[in-house]
């Protein structure tokens, strides 16, 4: 296949086309993709931001719980006597706290006597409240929710480590997940007599506060160390209590500083280990316990899956696409038509070329009108394809002339030898075969060299065109008429009938040749010498006949010059000669 | 090949030894590679950059577990058939349990050339009990340490001289206890002035019950693990401390700048003897073998002694005097009672409830 000019035209001013718009569209892509990714990770680290306060909202609503039983006096009043008859209405109050609030797994009021012993407790039981009572009762002073919450002023909350809860006969609470809340039951005098204790069920909390997320948010919850507390693999959280710690820095390596204190926040794009195939953005904000805790800080994280987030971007990248396929549409049709614009003129322009190299006819030349560069190769080319036309008609006009004067006497005009030769030749073999006759004159000016001596060439000259004139318009047109150079002439007479006719020509040739002849004032009266040989009788060559007649003219010269003679007769004096 | 000389056969007999040297060592390391090391151990015994130099070294993936008690560890491998682990560190005393309960199988010591290196009284395997089984060795000691009591030196001037300064009203709520129901039954009834702690019979129960009750109603808290206990000691403001980790715990409270004092009260002071077990659910026994006979080198013995405070198997321990008088543990007579006892006793249940069936 053969690349012309308008396809390398077209392909490049194509993929030109194409690749503007192909990286126009790439980098509008990018640049609205990374817009889009950011815009997310604010609204993803905001989303963050509000759902910690909420933690921290939602455990301040537990410290008012807290703040409301250890207030009642009936509280106060357990734990001031050792009779039990208080105990009930304090069982109902915490019974009605449960009800109305299902992350409760368990409220009790443990005495700051005998041991931390548990005064009044409910716990929850599936559906079910079970209020402990008697032997069932244990003592927890051992327990730092109890010893370190004694120590606490009045109002103050105390928040626990959040464990797996292994408390032996803790109901529906044990082996959950939980974090304690307590608050110390105080006297007037601020000592503690006992505290209020609340187990609250972390799975259900987050569940509560993650409640009105989108489906497919995911989120994480860690202990100041970076301990799962809360992943959408449970099975990545609590690692301490199965002896194989699992932490947030170890799978969000950008968090090592959140845990470290040493910033407040991090948003990441995680696309590797279990996020390979699903990448995500999370968001990780570190919230300080404000309360006292043997907790430092909570580390919140929310993820959101990065498909998500590029679902608008993949929206916008397939509108772009359309954009870009369709200016490279655009673009491959323009490069067509400008690939042919281009090369049209110049293709009828090669045609015209070529026609004129075939027959050099002068063809109409394209785009002539045009004033740019192709018009300016147009209008060139003209120029020379005129130039070329008038050199070659030059050339052909001094052919026809070189021709000419190849087959003519240049003085007189009439034909030369080598003419006559192929006349006579065409005369013989139209009379070989047509059976006709025909003569040949041999003519020859007498004492043509005393008329040189006397008036020199010029003079000479001038008698043998006078003499060519005369015989020209003494023969028929027919009958051809040649100098053979010098003073001798030829005169083939076509088809006599007779003898007689051609001897009658003879007499009216030598009769007008003989007439005086006017040079600068002179009459000069000058005698021919005819011989004449006749086809076939003298001979059947033109050689013979040349010769014969020749001979015959010499004859008629010996006779005395001035008459005719043929080849096998007598000379024909017409007229004494004045020379 | 005619006419080669005799040197140069002499060559090629060298490169063939040569060659089958490297398939040999190629196919052992092939073997060693073969997958990943499920190792259950105790907090100190397998830290990460140790672990990184024996990965690196057999090209095998080691996962590490930790345990902070026998009763743990005894329901992580109980649970599957021992299936879940390949390689553990156990105690004498609990090993005898995991022989019983063919939950261990017999460790190749042909396959561990470091024990060479172990002090003699460590290869002396038939003299430590509970190692031998008929012939078959099922542990190779690892560490040991003697059970202490760590006190802090503001707030107890002179070092104790007997364990029963646990139950010392003076110290109630200041005293930090470890959350293990074997060690601390023993512990009670060496208090009590039995003689053979581990064994305690039908008629003690109720006494043994009632004093750790009273130990709990004098706790500050039950600590697990060593670095938890730190923790915990140093912001209870703990004056007196059962140290079951031994001078591994000692160790780390003055490197976080607590003054503390480390007693060997003489009327009985416990003592544990790790070793590495290899277990039946073993997928290659060999790479087991191998990571004992890792840990028995230079590098991780001596990691023990300066990282951990822990006695190694390989030299003569700084932290034990010969005076000292130690009771080394030995298996109880009843485990399973003593864990679930344990457990309604830390829960805070009073003796009836605890002793009711």
């Amino acid at each position: 296949m053969k690349f012309g000019i308008a396809l390398k035209l077209g392909l490049l001013l194509a993929g030109v086309s194409i690749l503007a718009s192909g990286l126009t569209g790439f980098y509008a892509y990018q640049a609205s993709r990374s817009l889009l990714v950011q815009s997310a990770k604010t609204e993803l680290l905001t989303t963050t931001q509000v759902l910690a306060r909420r933690v921290t909202l939602s455990r301040n609503e537990m410290s008012r719980d807290l703040q409301v039983l250890t207030s009642n006096p009936a509280a106060m009043a357990v734990l001031s006597s050792p009779n039990t008859a208080q105990e009930d209405p304090l069982a109902a109050l915490f019974e009605s706290f449960m009800r109305a609030n299902p992350t409760y797994f368990q409220i009790r009021l443990v005495s700051a006597s005998d041991h931390g012993l548990e005064r009044v407790r409910v716990d929850r039981e599936g559906d079910r409240l079970i209020r402990v009572r008697g032997d069932d009762l244990q003592e927890k002073g051992h327990f730092s929710y109890v010893s370190g919450t004694l120590k606490l002023p009045p109002g103050a909350t105390y928040l626990s480590r959040i464990v797996i809860n292994h408390e032996r006969g803790a109901h529906a609470g044990l082996e959950q997940p939980s974090v304690i809340l307590a608050m110390p039951v105080s006297a007037a005098d601020g000592t503690a007599l006992g505290v209020v204790v609340v187990n609250v069920d972390l799975k259900n909390v987050f569940a509560t506060l993650a409640a009105d997320l989108p489906k497919d948010f995911q989120l994480f919850f860690a202990n100041g160390k970076g301990d799962y507390l809360i992943h959408p693999d449970a099975s990545q959280t609590f690692g301490f209590d199965k002896g194989r710690r699992v932490l947030v820095q170890d799978e969000f390596s950008a968090t090592q500083e959140l845990v470290e204190g040493k910033v407040q926040q991090a948003v990441v794009e995680a696309n590797d280990g279990r996020y390979s195939s699903a990448p995500v953005l999370a968001a990780f904000v570190s919230q300080p316990v404000k309360v006292s805790s043997e907790e430092g800080n909570f580390v919140l994280g929310l993820a959101l899956p990065l498909s998500n987030v590029l679902e608008q971007a993949n929206k916008l990248g397939l509108v772009v696409l359309q954009l870009v396929l369709g200016l490279c549409l655009i673009g491959i049709l323009i490069a067509t038509v400008v690939a042919r614009a281009v090369t049209r003129p110049i293709n009828a322009m090669s045609v015209a070329v070529q026609n004129f190299a075939l027959d050099h006819q002068q063809a109409a030349i394209p785009a002539l009108k045009r004033h740019d560069e192709i018009g300016v190769l147009a209008h060139s080319f003209k120029q020379m394809q005129d130039s070329i036309h008038q050199q070659l008609e030059a050339l052909q006009e001094n052919r026809e002339e070189l021709a000419h004067m190849a087959r003519h006497d240049v003085l007189t005009g009439l034909p030369n030898r080598r003419a006559f030769q192929e006349r006579l030749e065409q005369a013989l073999s139209r009379a070989q075969r047509s059976g006709e006759h025909f003569a040949l004159f041999f003519i020859d000016v007498d004492n043509f060299k005393s008329i040189n001596d006397r008036f020199g060439h010029p003079g000479g000259d001038a008698v043998l065109k006078i003499v060519a004139l005369r015989l020209v318009a003494t023969t028929r047109k027919v009958d051809a008429i040649a100098r053979l150079g010098g003073d001798e002439f030829v005169v083939l007479l076509d088809n006599p009938t007779h003898r007689e006719d051609v001897v009658h020509i003879a007499e009216k040739l030598l009769e007008s040749v003989r007439s005086p002849i006017l040079h600068r004032g002179v009459e000069l009266q000058v005698g021919f010498s005819i011989g004449i040989s006749m086809y076939p009788d003298d001979g059947r060559t033109a050689a013979e006949l040349m010769a014969r007649a020749d001979r015959a003219m010499y004859a008629a010269k010996d006779a005395g010059r001035n008459g005719f003679r043929f080849f096998n007769g007598k000379t024909h004096p017409t007229s004494p000669t004045p020379l | 090949m005619a006419i080669c000389p005799n040197r140069c056969w002499k060559t090629l007999f060298g490169l063939k030894q040569a060659l089958a040297w490297a398939l040999a060592l190629l196919l052992a390391q092939a073997a060693l590679a073969q997958g990943t090391l499920r190792v259950l151990t105790w907090p100190g015994y397998a830290d990460a950059d140790l672990v990184k130099v024996f990965e690196a070294k057999t090209g095998s993936k080691v996962e590490v577990t930790t345990i902070d008690s026998d009763d743990v560890m005894w329901q992580k491998l109980n649970k599957n058939k021992a299936n879940d682990f390949d390689v553990f560190a156990v105690n004498t005393a609990e090993l005898q349990r995991y022989v019983q309960a063919g939950l261990v199988v017999p460790v190749d010591t042909s396959n561990i050339p470091n024990t060479a290196t172990q002090l003699p009284r460590f290869r002396d395997l038939k003299g430590i009990n509970g190692l031998v089984h008929g012939d078959k060795v099922y542990g190779i000691p690892y560490t040991y340490s003697e059970m202490g009591l760590i006190y802090d030196k503001q707030q107890i001037r002179s070092a104790p001289t007997s364990i029963r300064a646990l139950w010392e009203p003076r110290y109630r709520g200041k005293v930090l206890l470890y959350n293990g129901g074997s060690h601390n039954f023993s512990l009670a009834s060496l208090a009590l002035g039995n003689a053979s702690p581990h064994q305690i019979g039908p008629a003690q129960w109720p006494l043994v019950v009632d004093h750790l009750i009273s130990l709990r109603r004098n706790a500050q808290g039950f600590y697990a693990q060593p670095e938890e206990s730190v923790e915990m000691f140093k912001n209870g403001h703990t004056a007196l401390m059962f140290a079951n980790y031994g001078s591994q715990q000692v160790q780390l409270l003055r490197a976080a700048g607590i003054d503390v004092g480390y007693a060997v009260p003489q009327d009985g002071t416990l003592a544990w003897l790790d070793c590495w077990a290899v277990t039946r659910g073993a997928k290659n026994t060999k790479l087991a073998e191998a990571w004992i006979n890792y840990l028995l080198e230079a590098a991780p013995g001596n990691a023990l002694l300066t990282r951990q405070g822990l006695a190694n198997t390989t030299s003569e321990s700084p932290y034990l005097r010969a005076q000292d008088r130690l009771l080394w543990l030995e298996p109880v007579e009843n485990a399973d009672r003593r864990a679930s006892l344990w457990e309604r006793i830390l829960a805070g249940d009073r003796a009836n409830k605890v002793l009711a069936p």
